[in-house]
């Protein structure tokens, strides 16, 4: 392995082009990834039909790179202002801006650097190690009804955090997969409620949907505040954490650094449940379970690190079974084929370079985390100095661009701001907005592998649940989901 | 009444019309699927189900509680609290920051993105709350001139060009001053 690794890196730093194709995935990853209303998959969608010209292995790499600095550039704006740069941020914002209004953002942008880059590096080295045994275990003991069974019980975890009442975690969760049943049907193509705009039946695209409820009702929320008086301005804070303050966190680091690599390392889930797994599981775990929403630094730990730890594990079903885990991975596969190759276990045998040179990118990528993200960070942080009536206009365009380049659709705009009114209003009555957007994005997977799951114990329930790990994913989320129950029928705690 | 509002009235309504809304529509594509027994409205009409029993469940939880956040919750920020809409203007301003940022969207067909964006900036502006007319024109030229230049000049990214003159012919006139500044280099 670690002469692969040493060829891999060779050929990263041994040509100057590839090396500046690295930079550039690194500091435009994570810019955009920081730019709030954009994401990394706006810059990875610009960037698609250029990677033609380059030769597979830069292509791919160009790609992993903004895959791993942008999923910690998306936390920057989710501390800073409320605005998830993709879903796996969205929990950081649960806690990281809350820390920001308490004039600790700096604390929280640091852990946030050195979290991401643990757990990316840690995921790097075992993605190295694991590729082909993990790859072969995934092949035999994973197939739709255990995935159906992770969607069930991140779903279950999602409805239990950000809602003011378990019944509008519920509610919340529920609304996204109703709204990820607009478009084709996963299983037979026919067209659902599409309303008579033929524009639907591709459905909705979740970008649009992710920019207006968390970008763009954001924009709204602030602007209610000002209007009628409530509105306090954040405190600016450069003090970043303390070793001491880290180090007390470290199992907190290590549990989300096994939670991400387990979610990322499974088809079509990604990096996205295993940020909400990562901070759930930090709120199971934790004796101060009241302190989470309100600035405890543990949630940015745990979003962050588990977030980033996916990073590595997605790139091996997607290059072991050519199976994406998520938006960006899903355009690494494009990639492949613009160069002709399609991404599965062959990869390993025909290509073993670009393997190398894609696995050594990662782990610098990651590394790289560390030192320019934390340049950046304290650039970025001067824009909390900027007046919100000047960003406001060009946060709102940012999202604008992002919504509509994707498929270069103005509906997809339209879509963008009226989730931004449905986010608003939704977030005044203390609904989940994670739980509307995991909701969309963990609906049609969900479906399509239930389908998929029947289909093969021929509609056998016993059969479906004798499947061991599936069975304990299922339990795991009916106990969730049981606590809820619970929880529902305890009197509240405090008027809202 | 127990502690509903009207609000929680209201929330409990736009909630069942959705279940109905999509129940109903949901015969418009009832086909069988050969290969799949549940066909394309199994999944969501066990959504649709599963909505209306939450719903009622929200509907008593507010009728015993009001609107009194549930223990152990996580992840509610505590500045989740609703503006005073006492005055008239903060009425106003709340509504014209919500359909602004629509109407722009719904313009950029017929008008589109160049000639629109200026003016939504500097009325995104001006609804927040800047009265001074120099920042305002100042910041709109600079959040204009820094959006063209990275999305039309560094990264060619194609942007709403509207379909109705003369808008069309200033999209097409600043697409054209940006093809001979690229032919510059």
């Amino acid at each position: 392995m670690i002469e692969n690794f040493l060829a891999g890196s060779s050929a990263l730093f041994g040509d100057p082009f590839t090396l500046a194709i690295f930079f550039f995935g690194v500091i435009g990853g994570m810019l955009f990834g920081a730019i709030p209303g954009v994401s990394m998959l706006t810059l990875a969608a610009i960037l698609l039909p250029f990677t033609s010209d380059l030769s597979p292995a830069q292509g791919v790499m160009l790609f992993a790179v903004i895959y791993c600095t942008g999923t910690y550039g998306g936390a920057i704006t989710a501390i800073l202002f409320n605005i998830p740069g993709a879903p796996e941020n969205a929990p950081t914002a649960f806690d990281g801006y809350p820390m920001t209004q308490q004039g600790k953002s700096g604390k929280a942008v640091g852990a946030a650097v050195l979290c991401s880059a643990i757990g990316g590096v840690a995921s790097a080295l075992v993605m190295m190690a694991a590729t082909q045994p993990l790859a072969t275990w995934a092949i035999r003991n994973i197939g739709p009804p255990e995935i159906f069974a992770l969607v069930f019980f991140g779903l279950a975890v999602a409805s239990s955090v950000g809602g003011r009442t378990i019944w509008k975690g519920w509610l919340s969760v529920l609304l996204g997969l109703l709204i990820a049943t607009i478009g084709q049907d996963p299983v037979g193509g026919i067209n659902r409620y599409n309303f008579g705009f033929a524009d639907l039946a591709a459905g909705i695209a979740f970008v649009p949907a992710i920019l207006g409820f968390f970008a763009v009702s954001e924009i709204f929320v602030q602007a209610e505040k000002r209007a009628t008086g409530t509105f306090h301005a954040p405190k600016v804070g450069m003090s970043f954490p303390t070793l001491f303050e880290l180090w007390a966190q470290k199992i907190a680091v290590v549990r989300s650094i096994l939670v991400g690599f387990f979610c990322g390392i499974l088809p079509g889930i990604g990096a996205t449940l295993a940020a909400f797994m990562g901070y759930g599981e930090a709120v199971r775990w934790s004796k101060d379970k009241e302190s989470f929403g309100k600035g405890n630094i543990e949630g940015v730990i745990s979003s962050e690190t588990a977030n980033n730890a996916a990073t590595g594990a997605a790139m091996i079903p997607l290059l072991a079974l050519g199976l994406p885990g998520g938006a960006l991975t899903a355009m690494m596969v494009a990639v492949f084929q613009m160069h002709d190759l399609e991404p599965g276990p062959l990869v390993f045998y025909n290509s073993p370079d670009l393997i190398w040179v894609v696995f050594a990118a990662m782990f610098y990528a990651n590394l790289s985390i560390l030192f320019v993200g934390i340049l950046e960070t304290k650039t970025i942080l001067y824009l909390l100095k900027i007046p919100f009536q000047f960003l406001a206009p060009l946060i709102l365009l940012l999202a604008s661009i992002g919504a509509y380049i994707g498929r270069g659709l103005v509906l997809d705009v339209v879509v963008m701001f009226i989730a931004g009114i449905v986010g608003f209003l939704l977030r005044r009555s203390g609904y989940s907005i994670p739980g509307i957007v995991l909701g969309i994005i963990l609906g049609k997977i969900g479906e399509q592998n239930f389908a998929q799951g029947m289909q093969m114990v021929h509609y056998d329930l016993i059969a479906y649940l004798s499947r061991p790990i599936c069975s304990l994913l299922i339990l795991a989320g009916v106990l969730t989901l049981s606590v809820g129950v619970y929880q529902a029928f305890r009197a509240p705690e405090k008027k809202a | 009444m127990g502690k509903l509002t009207k609000s929680h009235l209201i929330e409990s309504a736009v909630w069942l019309s959705i279940a109905a809304i999509f129940f109903g529509f949901s015969f418009e594509f009832n086909q069988p699927i050969e290969i799949y027994i549940f066909g394309a409205t199994g999944w969501p009409r066990v959504v649709i189900g599963l909505m209306l029993l939450v719903t009622i469940g929200n509907f008593f939880h507010q009728y015993r509680y009001g609107s009194a956040i549930q223990t152990g919750r996580v992840g509610i920020a505590d500045e989740d609290e609703t503006g005073n809409y006492d005055n008239l203007s903060a009425v106003i301003k709340v509504l014209a920051v919500l359909g602004t940022p629509f109407l722009f969207a719904l313009s950029l067909k017929p008008v589109g993105f160049y000639f629109a964006t200026p003016f939504f900036i500097a009325l995104i502006i001006v609804i927040f709350g800047e009265r001074r007319w120099k920042w305002i024109l100042g910041i709109t030229a600079l959040l204009y001139a820094l959006l063209l230049g990275l999305f039309m000049v560094i990264l060619n990214a194609p942007l709403p060009q509207g379909n109705v003159s003369p808008f069309y012919d200033y999209s097409a006139f600043i697409l054209r001053l940006n093809n001979d500044l690229q032919q510059l280099w």
